[in-house]
C-alpha cells in the first residue's frame, strides 16, 4: 500500500508536469511547498506520531519535499530557456559582426620574428650593429682588402664623410667579435644597401639576419645541422636542403644554401636563400690585431656564419611577386598578411 | 661568362646531356645559371649574296633587293634592315622556311612590291640577341650553303665564375676544371714549344706592377673579314667580330684565358716600354674615348707617348685598322690590384681588365702568344719573327702550402679518407712534395694562387667530395641573452599594442628621394646615388609615413593608420637613432557597419591615444610650433622631450586629405621608464567605490591639464580617479553658457582600501574639491 505522502508527491509531480507557465507552477509550489501548503502540513502531523513511526515518516517526508523541489527547478528552467530562446529566434544570427579595426604587422617583420623565433631555439641571441659603417668593418676585416675583386666599391654607397652603407650584415659579425671572447653564438636582424637598380628582384636595401657561432672544433657539419634544423622549421619538416660550395672572401669552406619544398608554390625546383660557411682564418687574425690579443686563435677555435635574405625568404614563403611591394605599403597589401 | 659545350668538347669528353654538365658544375661551387639552345637547324634558310639594293618606291624605309641564291635566276627581296652593302653574303629564308619563332616565309608583296623570301637577322635565326640588323656572313662562306652548315647546334652555358677563379674564365680552363671534377683526361692541352726569346726592344720602368711583358712582330698580316667558323665560335659566346686580328686575339683569351693586344707596328714610335702614367697624360682609347691618367696608372708606351692602358685597354691611334701591315704582338703578366685600380678609377672595365685584375696564369703567356702567332700566320698570313722580345721575369710559381689531414676532418665534421684526399687534389693539379705525420704539403699549380693555405685545400676537398655526403649535426646550446634581444623583446611588444589598437606596421625605404616629401629636410646626401629614387638618408620616420598615405589615398583608401619602428640618421652628421613614427587620417572605421555608424574622422587624440596606448608611462603632451605642423605639441616622458606630435600643415602634403592628416614621432633611444620592465602585483581595492559627478561652466581658455591638476594633484587620500567624461564647446556652448565659456564634467572615484566609505565621508572629500575649483579657477558649478 502507498503511503499517502507517496500519492501527494506523485499528484504534486504530475501538476507541475502540466504547469502550463511560471505563474502556474508558482501556484503549485504554494500549494505544496507553501508555509500552509499540504507538503509542509505534514510537517506539522509529525509531532503527534509515534516514536517508531515518526523517523520512517521524517525519512519519507524528507524524500518528497526534495523530489518536488527538483521537479518544480527542473520545469522553471525549462520555462526560462523556452523564453530566451524564443527571444533569441528573432534575431538574425547571420548580421555581420561587429568589426574592430585590428592592425597588421609588415610581412618583413612577421618573417624577421618567425626567423628570430626558431634561432632562438636553437641558442642564438640577437646582436647589432650600425648601417652607416667603415671601410674596415664592410670589408678589410671580412679578408677583402683594397683591390679584392670581391670589393665591390662600384656596389657600395658612400656618405661624403667617406662612411659607407654596409653591404652585407656580415659587419655584425666583426662588430660581435670585438665586444666579446669566444664562445659566440649570435644573429643580428638588419637592413643592408647595394648601388642596385630597383626591380622585380632587387631593391637598394634589403634585409637579411646574420649568423655567426664560434666555439671549439665548428665543422661543415654544424653548420648543415643548424641551417637544415631552421630551413626545415620555416618551410616544413618535408623541406629539401642543399649545399653548393660557392665563394665568400670571409668563409673557406662558402657554401650556397638551396630549399626545395612541395609546401613553396614553384617548390620543384632548387631556391637559392642563404650564404654560408666556415669563418676564413683570415677574419680572426684582423680581429686578433684589432683587439690586440689572441683571443681569436684560428688554431684553437674556428666557426660557422650565414646570412639569409629577408625579403628573399618572404617572397618565397608568402608568394609575393615583387620586392617592391614591401617598401610600398599598400594597405591592400598589409591587410592580406593580418 | 659564356661558354660554348662545343668548345669546350674540344678540350675535354663532357655527358651528353647539358643539364648533366650545368650540374655538376653547380654542385662544385660552380654555378651554371643560364642553358640556352643556339645553332640554325632551320630548312630552306641559305647562304646568299647582295647583288643589287634599290629605294622601295612606295616605302621610305624599305629597300628592295636582289640576291643571289645560287639558282641562276635572281631573287627579289624586300628588306628593311640598312646595316648591309651590295656584295654582302646574308642568311635568305626561301619560301616555306619556318623561323625559330613559328614565322612560315611566303612569297608576298610589301607595299606593292613581290618579296621572294626574307633575309634574316641574328635573333630570327634564333643566333643570339641581335636584332640590330642582317646577319652579315663570312665573305668565304659558300651561296646557297645551307644555314645550319654554318651554325652547327650547340649549346651555350652562362656560368658564374667567383672572383677567386681567374682561372677559370677561359674554355680551356673551365674544361680543365670538368676533368678533375669527372676524373677524366684532357683532350688536348695548349702546345708546349720552345719559344725564341730576346732581351730587346722592351723595357719595363714599373716593375712592380707589371712583372713581365712580352712583345711579337708580326708582318705582312692581311687585315680583313675573319673566317666564318672564327665568327661562329667568338659570337657564339657574345663577342663582335671585328676583323681577324681582333678576332684572333678575342678568340685565343676565350680559349686560354690570356688576353693580348695587338699595336699597329708601323704607327709606333721606337721601343716599347711599360711605365705608370705620367701626370695629366693623355690618352684616346679604342672606345673612342679620351681618358685622363693618373700616376698609378700603368700604360704601355712607345717612346712618345702612352699608346695603351695597360691591361685595360689599348689606344685608339696605334690599334689595328684595315690598313694596318705589321703588328705587334703583347702578352704581359701585370699586377692585378694597379689593373682594378685603373679599371674602376677610369671607369672602364673590359674583358681584358676583367682576367688581368683576377689574375693570369703565368705559364701560359707565351703559349698564348705563341696560339696567336700561329692564327695569325694561318688567317691572315702574317710572318711572325722567329723572337720574341721579352722584359722581366714570370712571377714565381705560388708557395707550396701544407694541410693536416686531422683538421681537414674537423673542419667538415666528417671523415674523409686520407687517400680521397690525396686524389682529389692531385685531380686539381696539385702535387704532394712531403708528408709527415698526417700533414702533406703540396705544390700549387700556377694557375691557383687562390690556394694560399689550409682551408682552401679543405675547400677543394669539400668540393670535389660533395657538401651533400657531410650529414648535419647539432650543436645547439645556451645562450644568455643580450641588450638586443631586450630591445627587440620591447619593440615587438610595442608592435602588438599598436597592432591590436587598429595601427599597420609599415617598412618605408631608409634610403629616400631627391624630392621627398616634409621631414626630409637636412637629410644626409649619399655621395654616390644611383637613382633619383634613393639619394639620402632618412632624418625622420615621418617623411616615409606621407608618402605611404599618399600612395594609399591615390589607392582610394578610407583609413590609413601606421606606424612604423626603425632607424633615422639625424642630421648634420647621421647619428643612428630608433624612433616611433605614427600617422593617422580618415575614417575611425574604414567600412560602414550596422552596429557603428559614421563615427566621423580619426583625430588628434585618436593620434593621441595611439601614442599614449603604446607606452606604459605618462606621456605629457606640450603645445608648440613646428614649420610643417598646422597643430603642433611637444612630448615629454618624466619631463625629458622625446618627440613631436601635430596635424600636418596642408603645404606638407602634395595631395589633397580631407579631415586633416596627424602625425607623431618619438625616440626609442631615450631611456623610457617602463617598456619591458616586468610588472608586479599591487594590492586592489576590496571595498566598493563610490562615484560623484563634477559638472562646471569654465573659461574656454582653461586647459583640461589645469582642471585635473586642481582636482587631483593635491592627493585626497580617498579619491581613486578622475575621468573627464564630458565636454560642451563652441557653438552650442555658447549658445548655452554665453561667450567663451565650456562646460565640462568629470567623474571622480572615491574608495579605502580598508574599508567601506560613508556617505558622509565623501560628501566631505568631494565637497573640499568643488571649494578647490571655484576658488582657485574661478568656475561656475553646475548642479
Amino acid at each position: 500500500m502507498t503511503h499517502p505522502l507517496e500519492q501527494l508527491r506523485d499528484e504534486a509531480l504530475r501538476e507541475i508536469e502540466s504547469a502550463p507557465g511560471e505563474k502556474a507552477l508558482e501556484a503549485v509550489r504554494i500549494k505544496y511547498l507553501g508555509k500552509s501548503g499540504s507538503v509542509s502540513a505534514w510537517g506539522e502531523q509529525m509531532k503527534t506520531l509515534s516514536n517508531e513511526e515518526r523517523p520512517v515518516v521524517g525519512k519519507l517526508l524528507n524524500e518528497v519535499r526534495n523530489a518536488v523541489t527538483a521537479a518544480i527547478d527542473t520545469r522553471n528552467a525549462q520555462f526560462r530557456l523556452q523564453k530566451e530562446s524564443g527571444a533569441l529566434a528573432k534575431i538574425d544570427i547571420s548580421l555581420p559582426g561587429t568589426p574592430h579595426e585590428l592592425g597588421t604587422l609588415h610581412p618583413l617583420t612577421q618573417m624577421w620574428e618567425r626567423s628570430i623565433e626558431i634561432f632562438r631555439r636553437m641558442g642564438f641571441a640577437l646582436a647589432d650593429g650600425p648601417d652607416i659603417e667603415d671601410e674596415w668593418h664592410c670589408f678589410d676585416a671580412l679578408n677583402t682588402p683594397p683591390e679584392h675583386p670581391a670589393r665591390n666599391e662600384q656596389d657600395t654607397f658612400y656618405l661624403p664623410d667617406g662612411r659607407l652603407l654596409r653591404t652585407h650584415t656580415s659587419t655584425v659579425q666583426i662588430r660581435a667579435m670585438q665586444a666579446a671572447p669566444p664562445p659566440i653564438r649570435v644573429i643580428a636582424p638588419g637592413a643592408a644597401y647595394r648601388r642596385d637598380e630597383l626591380d622585380a628582384t632587387h631593391s637598394p636595401q634589403f634585409h637579411q639576419i646574420e649568423g655567426l657561432y664560434v666555439d671549439e672544433n665548428v665543422s661543415v657539419a654544424d653548420l648543415k645541422g643548424a641551417l637544415e634544423f631552421f630551413m626545415r622549421e620555416l618551410f616544413g619538416a618535408g623541406t629539401a636542403v642543399q649545399f653548393r660550395p660557392h665563394y665568400f672572401p670571409f668563409t673557406e669552406p662558402s657554401l650556397e644554401v638551396y630549399v626545395k619544398s612541395k609546401a613553396l608554390k614553384g617548390g620543384e625546383r632548387w631556391i637559392e636563400v642563404a650564404g654560408s660557411g666556415v669563418v676564413h682564418p683570415a677574419v680572426f687574425e684582423a680581429l686578433n690585431k684589432a683587439r690586440g690579443d689572441n683571443a681569436y686563435d684560428p688554431e684553437k677555435w674556428s666557426g660557422y656564419a650565414f646570412g639569409l635574405g629577408m625579403d628573399r625568404l618572404a617572397m618565397i614563403l608568402f608568394d609575393i611577386p615583387d620586392i617592391r611591394l614591401f617598401a610600398q605599403n599598400d594597405l591592400r597589401f598589409l591587410r592580406q598578411f593580418a | 661568362m659564356k661558354f660554348s659545350v662545343n668548345w669546350l668538347r674540344e678540350f675535354v669528353d663532357l655527358p651528353k646531356n647539358p643539364e648533366e654538365i650545368a650540374d655538376l658544375l653547380t654542385r662544385a661551387g660552380v654555378e651554371t645559371e643560364n642553358i640556352e639552345m643556339r645553332g640554325a637547324q632551320i630548312d630552306n634558310v641559305i647562304v646568299s649574296q647582295i647583288t643589287a639594293s634599290s629605294r622601295h618606291p612606295n616605302a621610305d624605309r624599305l629597300t628592295v633587293c636582289e640576291v643571289d641564291d645560287a639558282t641562276g635566276t635572281r631573287r627579289q627581296i624586300v628588306c628593311g634592315a640598312t646595316n648591309y652593302k651590295v656584295g654582302d653574303k646574308v642568311p635568305l629564308a626561301l619560301p616555306g622556311a619556318k623561323l625559330p619563332d613559328g614565322t612560315e616565309i611566303r612569297k608576298s608583296k610589301l607595299r606593292g612590291v613581290e618579296s621572294e623570301g626574307m633575309l634574316c637577322s641574328p635573333i630570327e635565326l634564333g643566333l643570339g640577341d641581335d636584332a640590330s640588323g642582317l646577319l652579315i656572313l663570312s665573305p668565304d662562306a659558300k651561296i646557297g650553303t645551307p644555314i645550319s652548315d654554318l651554325f652547327p647546334s650547340d649549346t651555350i652555358l652562362d656560368v658564374e665564375i667567383t672572383p677567386n677563379r681567374g682561372d677559370l674564365l677561359s674554355h680551356f680552363g673551365l674544361a680543365r676544371e670538368i676533368a678533375a671534377l669527372t676524373g677524366k683526361k684532357l683532350n688536348s692541352t695548349p702546345r708546349e714549344s720552345k719559344i725564341a726569346i730576346k732581351k730587346t726592344d722592351v723595357t719595363i720602368s714599373a716593375t712592380r706592377e707589371c712583372p713581365f711583358f712580352s712583345a711579337r712582330k708580326i708582318d705582312n698580316v692581311k687585315v680583313g673579314p675573319s673566317p666564318q667558323w672564327l665568327r661562329t665560335k667568338i659570337e657564339s659566346v657574345g663577342i663582335r667580330s671585328i676583323n681577324n686580328i681582333v678576332d684572333i686575339s678575342n678568340f685565343v683569351m676565350l680559349e686560354l684565358g690570356q688576353p693580348t693586344h695587338a699595336f699597329d707596328a708601323d704607327k709606333l714610335k721606337g721601343d716599347i716600354n711599360v711605365r705608370l702614367a705620367r701626370s695629366g697624360e693623355k690618352i684616346l682609347a679604342l672606345d673612342g674615348k679620351t681618358y685622363s691618367l693618373k700616376p698609378d696608372n700603368l700604360v704601355v708606351a712607345d717612346q712618345e707617348r702612352a699608346v695603351g692602358i695597360a691591361g685595360v685597354m689599348g689606344g685608339e691611334e696605334t690599334g689595328v685598322t684595315a690598313s694596318t701591315r705589321n703588328i705587334l704582338l703583347e702578352a704581359a703578366y701585370f699586377l692585378p690590384a694597379s689593373i682594378r685600380r685603373t679599371a674602376r678609377n677610369l671607369n672602364l672595365p673590359s674583358d681584358a681588365s676583367y682576367r688581368f685584375e683576377r689574375g693570369v696564369d703565368p705559364e701560359m703567356i707565351l703559349r698564348t702568344s705563341q696560339r696567336v702567332s700561329d692564327l695569325i700566320r694561318e688567317i691572315a698570313q702574317g710572318k711572325p719573327d722567329k723572337d720574341t722580345a721579352v722584359a722581366g721575369g714570370l712571377p714565381a710559381n705560388p708557395p707550396d702550402v701544407s694541410l693536416s689531414y686531422t683538421k681537414c676532418n674537423q673542419v667538415l665534421g666528417t671523415v674523409v679518407e686520407q687517400e680521397s684526399v690525396d686524389a682529389i687534389l692531385e685531380r686539381f693539379g696539385l702535387g704532394k712534395t712531403e708528408s709527415k705525420n698526417g700533414d702533406a704539403t703540396w705544390r700549387i699549380p700556377s694557375y691557383r694562387r687562390d690556394l694560399q693555405r689550409d682551408v682552401d685545400l679543405i675547400e677543394e676537398v669539400v668540393r670535389a667530395f660533395g657538401a651533400d655526403k657531410i650529414s648535419g649535426t647539432d650543436r645547439s646550446r645556451f645562450t644568455t641573452s643580450s641588450p638586443a634581444d631586450r630591445l627587440h623583446d620591447i619593440e615587438s611588444a610595442l608592435r602588438a599594442r599598436l597592432v591590436a589598437r587598429g595601427l599597420s606596421e609599415v617598412r618605408t625605404s631608409k634610403l629616400i628621394p631627391r624630392n621627398a616629401p616634409a621631414f626630409s629636410e637636412n637629410a644626409m646626401a649619399l655621395q654616390n646615388p644611383l637613382s633619383e629614387d634613393h639619394v639620402a638618408l632618412r632624418p625622420s620616420l615621418l617623411s616615409g609615413l606621407i608618402g605611404v598615405l599618399e600612395r594609399n589615398l591615390r589607392a582610394g583608401a578610407e583609413r590609413v593608420a601606421l606606424f612604423e619602428l626603425g632607424r633615422v640618421f639625424v642630421p648634420p652628421d647621421a647619428r643612428e637613432e630608433r624612433r616611433a613614427g605614427f600617422l593617422v587620417w580618415g575614417k575611425i572605421v574604414s567600412e560602414p557597419h550596422w552596429r557603428t555608424p559614421d563615427q566621423g574622422p580619426l583625430g588628434f587624440f585618436d593620434l593621441k591615444g595611439a601614442v599614449e596606448s603604446a607606452f606604459p608611462e605618462k606621456l605629457s603632451f606640450k603645445g608648440s610650433r613646428h614649420p610643417n605642423l598646422s597643430i603642433a605639441a611637444e612630448i615629454y616622458a618624466n619631463d625629458q622631450f622625446i618627440g613631436i606630435a601635430g596635424q600636418l600643415s596642408s603645404s606638407s602634403l602634395k595631395i589633397d586629405a580631407r579631415g586633416g592628416v596627424f602625425v607623431a614621432e618619438l625616440s626609442l633611444d631615450l631611456p623610457i621608464r617602463g617598456l619591458g620592465s616586468t610588472a608586479t602585483f599591487r594590492e586592489f581595492g576590496k571595498f566598493p567605490a563610490v562615484t560623484r559627478d563634477i559638472a562646471m561652466i569654465v573659461p574656454d581658455t582653461l586647459s583640461h591639464e589645469e582642471m585635473w591638476k586642481v582636482i587631483f594633484e593635491p592627493k585626497e587620500s580617498l579619491l581613486e580617479k578622475v575621468a573627464l567624461f564630458d565636454r560642451v564647446v563652441g557653438k552650442e556652448a555658447e549658445q548655452l553658457f554665453g561667450p567663451g565659456k565650456n562646460s565640462v564634467a568629470f567623474r571622480l572615484t572615491y574608495r579605502d582600501k580598508n574599508r567601506t566609505l560613508t556617505n558622509e565621508e565623501v560628501t566631505v572629500a568631494h565637497a573640499k574639491i568643488r571649494e578647490r575649483l571655484k576658488r582657485e579657477l574661478g568656475v561656475t558649478l553646475r548642479e
